[in-house]
Formats: structure tokens, sequence, C-alpha cells
């Protein structure tokens, strides 16, 4: 029982010691040489010009070794690249047998005659699986940046909507035309691009960032308050997310059910990986977009 | 399609030298931006359709358009100065 | 050489494209240019890695029915990485413009120099 108050004393002086306090309170495991420190407070003029030169110095060295870094890199890299095979011959080591598989296998293994979608999808499906979570870390991390808070509910609302219908009524009429007519094709291309990524050029990269962009020019022309009826900030963290799952999701049955021997009724899985892959791409350059036009989705 | 090429990798070289040098951050946006499309260009004339529709979606589009924003909120666009 | 040059030139032009970016990237004093710079270098990388790819007199990696011969195509590896490359330098591009807001709304500036020298002022 008494020595209860002495073990908390020794576990508080552990725990202040590895916290880094100099000074144990009385048994000193470390004690640091107290030395006075001397007093060496130059004048606020002397150190300001003291910053100020050594600011100045560091400028007037720093071009000089950034030019010579950049000539230096640039001749090694020359160097390299002159030493490399040559431009656009068959023979060349990039084009070994795997680039031969992709192409003479890619249609049968994955259902997608479009070989760069084959590859990105299937084959090397983990590679776009990190990439997905990468768009999503930028979105959420933007977000943290840009994201406006802090501010009552009703009064951002009132004044929000205020700001849009102050913006819609002084809208450009040439961007609203040219939009009126626009988007309807560029959604339709988008998705075109989205779903005919197996046998055309395009795919989940291409036809998401044109979804995207198209979604852009809608939102500057009828502002964004048209977008929000479709999509407000929980439908969009939704999709979001919902994109990423699916394609985990997706990936991990493609794996599990044995990805190169597929069986045929999961051809159509590439499909539906690419839709996910778009959804994912769409959201993060629109709400790109959002954040950085109004700060908020 | 060879001269093409030539004259394409010049001028996109001649437009990475011109973008940074630019002194209005407006003139440097639409620089960087035809930079981009030629850039779009060249993946085409590299026989990669896909790289083409993706680099001219963004590059030309979106990067430059958070490029505008930028430009606008940090108020180096004329007229947005006192907002 | 020359001719290694010319044959070689989209190499070479990757490769001066990255000194120029990078030259950008350390010599700007605008926070804004130097992510042009940046983008710059980014272009660089891709057009080097997808001219690495092209094989002359070769289509694009789309297979038709009934030719599924890899010698008519160009290679898709390069491609398929250059794609995915070029969404992630969005989001890049996109991130560091963010920070420049935030650095623009707390400091009022994007030039360097005085970024520096306030960040000094305000430490002190």
């Amino acid at each position: 029982m008494s020595n209860g108050p002495e073990k908390q004393d020794w576990r508080t002086r552990l725990v202040s010691w590895v916290d880094g306090d100099r000074e144990p309170k009385d048994q000193s495991l470390f004690v640091m040489e107290q030395r006075h420190r001397r007093r060496f407070l130059p004048t606020e003029e002397e150190h300001e010009r003291r910053e100020k030169t050594r600011l100045h110095r560091f400028f007037n060295w720093y071009p000089v070794a950034a030019v010579f870094i950049a000539l230096t890199l640039v001749t090694v890299l020359l160097g390299t690249v002159l030493q490399m095979p040559l431009f656009g011959q068959e023979s060349n080591p990039i084009n070994n047998e795997v680039a031969e598989h992709y192409l003479e296998h890619g249609e049968e293994d994955t259902g997608s005659s479009n070989a760069v979608t084959a590859m990105i999808l299937s084959y090397r499906g983990f590679d776009t699986l990190g990439e997905s979570c990468v768009l999503f870390l930028a979105v959420t991390s933007v977000m943290m940046l840009l994201l406006k808070d802090g501010e009552d509910e009703d009064g951002k609302l009132a004044r929000r909507s205020a700001r849009e219908a102050d913006q819609e009524e002084h809208g450009d009429i040439i961007l609203k035309r040219t939009a009126w007519v626009l988007t309807p094709f560029i959604f339709l291309f988008a998705i075109y691009v989205l779903l005919n990524g197996e046998t055309s050029p395009g795919g989940g990269f291409s036809g998401g960032t044109i979804l995207g962009a198209g979604l852009i020019l809608f939102s500057s022309a009828f502002g964004q308050r048209n977008v929000r009826v479709i999509m407000d900030r929980k439908t969009y963290s939704f999709i979001r997310t919902f994109g990423l799952m699916l394609y985990a999701l997706l990936y991990g049955a493609y794996i599990f059910f044995g990805a190169n021997g597929l069986p045929n009724y999961l051809a159509g899985m590439a499909l539906l990986i690419d839709l996910a892959v778009g959804l994912v791409v769409a959201c993060t350059i629109y709400g790109f977009y959002a954040l950085f036009s109004t700060g908020e989705i | 399609m060879i001269v093409l090429e030539y004259i394409l990798l010049i001028s996109v070289v001649v437009c990475a030298v011109a973008a940074p040098l630019c002194k209005r951050p407006l003139v440097m946006v639409i620089v960087y931006m035809a930079f981009s499309l030629m850039m779009a260009v060249l993946w085409s004339l590299l026989q990669s359709p896909d790289l083409a529709m993706t680099e001219a979606a963004v590059g030309a589009g979106i990067t430059s358009i958070l490029f505008f924003l930028t430009l606008k909120k940090i108020h180096a666009l004329k007229g947005t100065k006192d907002e | 050489m020359l001719e290694t040059i010319l044959q070689d030139r989209f190499a070479v032009t990757a490769v001066i494209l990255f000194g120029i970016g990078f030259m950008n990237l350390m010599l700007q004093q605008d926070l804004l240019k130097k992510v042009v710079g940046f983008n710059i270098m980014d272009s660089a990388v891709f057009l080097l890695l997808a001219s690495l790819g092209y094989i002359e007199g070769h289509t694009a990696p789309i297979v038709e029915e009934g030719a599924v011969n890899a010698s008519l195509y160009i290679n898709p590896i390069p491609s398929g990485l250059v794609l995915t490359g070029i969404v992630v330098s969005v989001s890049i591009t996109a991130f560091s413009l963010a920070l420049i807001q935030r650095i623009y709304r707390r400091y009022g500036t994007i030039q360097l120099r005085e970024l520096l020298e306030k960040a000094k002022k305000e430490e002190d």
C-alpha cells in the first residue's frame, strides 16, 4: 500500500524522462549541463540586415548552381538517349514477348480488342487500382485545403443562392448558348468513349476526363446550382466512393475467379470495371473544378 | 508526315520555352494550352489515340481551367483586383 | 551523330523539354510558373515513354477481327503506363494549385522571394 505513491512517482518520472524533459524531478538520470545561454541578441536592424545578406547571397548563388545542375543533367540524359536503341525499330528490346502476348491473347483473355484497355484494366489492374486511390486521395486533400467551413448553415445557403442567382442573371450569353448546344454532344461522346473502350480507342480514363470536362462546361455555363440538382455533396461523395469500391470489388472478383482462364460469363466484367474507373475519374475532375471555383461541391 | 512531326516537335519546344517567359500569367496559361494541344497531336502521330484523347481533354481543358480559376483566386487577372 | 539525333528525334526533344522544365522549376520566382515547368517535365517523360513503344509503320493497338498478329501493331505497354500517368499529373497539378491558393490566402503573394522574406519575418 505504502509504495503506491512511490511507484506512481517513479512512473511519472520515467514518463517525463521519455517525453524528453531535461530534468527528471530530483534524481537526475540525465542532467544536461546547465550553462548560461550567452545573451547574444543582436539589435533588430542588425538581425534584419544579416538575414537580408544571407538571402541575398543565397539568391545570388542559387541560379548559377541551378543552371549548372540542369545543364549537367541534360548532357547526361542526352548522352544516354543517344545510346538507346533507335526510334521505331521493331527489333528494340522493349518489344518483347510480353507485348506480343498482350496483343495476341488479349482478346481471348479479357474480351477487349483494344490492347491498351485490356492491359490497363485486366493485366495490370492493380496498377489502376492504386492510381484510382491516388485520384481519390487527391480530391480529398484538395478538399482539405480549399473546402470552406466554419460558417452557419443558413447564412451560407442564403449567400450562396444569392450569389448564384446573380451569376445566372449576368452570365455570359455566348457561353450559355454554346454550352446549350455542345453539352449534349460532349456527354454523348463521353458515354460512347466510356462504353466502347474495349473496341475503340478510349476507355475509363479518356471517357472519365471527357465526362468531367462536360460537367465543368455545364456547371460554368448554367451555374453550379443546376449541377447540384443531380449531384449534391452527399451524392458526390457516394459516387466517388462507390466507384472506387466497385472497382476494388470487381477486380478482386476478377482475380479470384482466375483472371486469365476467365469463364465466359465474366467476359463482360471489363466493361463494368471500365465504368467504375470512369466514374472515379469524372468525379475527381468535377470535384477539382467545384472546389477551385466556389470552394464547395 | 515526317515534316509534320518535325514542325510539331520544334513548336513544342518553342512553346515550352515561351510559356514561362511570358509576363502576363494569362498568356502563359494559353501558351501552355497550345503546348498541350500539340502534344495531343504528337500522341496521335505516335499511334496512341487513347493518349491523344486524354491529353486533349486533360491538358487543353481541365488543367487550363484549373489554372484560370487559380489566377482568378489570386487576383492575377485584370478586373479581379478589387473583389 | 546528326543522323542518330534525327532518328531519335522524340527522345532528344523529350530531353530538351525535360531540361526546360527543370530550369523553370529551379529558376522561376513565380510559383505558378514553377507548376507550369513541372507540367512540362511531366510531358517530357511521357513523350520519351510513348516514343519507346512506337514501331515504324505499325498501327494503334486495336486488334481487328482475323488479324491477330503482333507484328501489325505498336507496343501497348508504354501507352497504358502513360495514360495513367497523364491522369495522375492532373491531380498533382490540382493539388499544387490548391496549395498555391492557400499560400496566397496566407501571405498575399506567390513570388518566392517575397514569400521567404515574409515567412522569415513571421517566424521571428
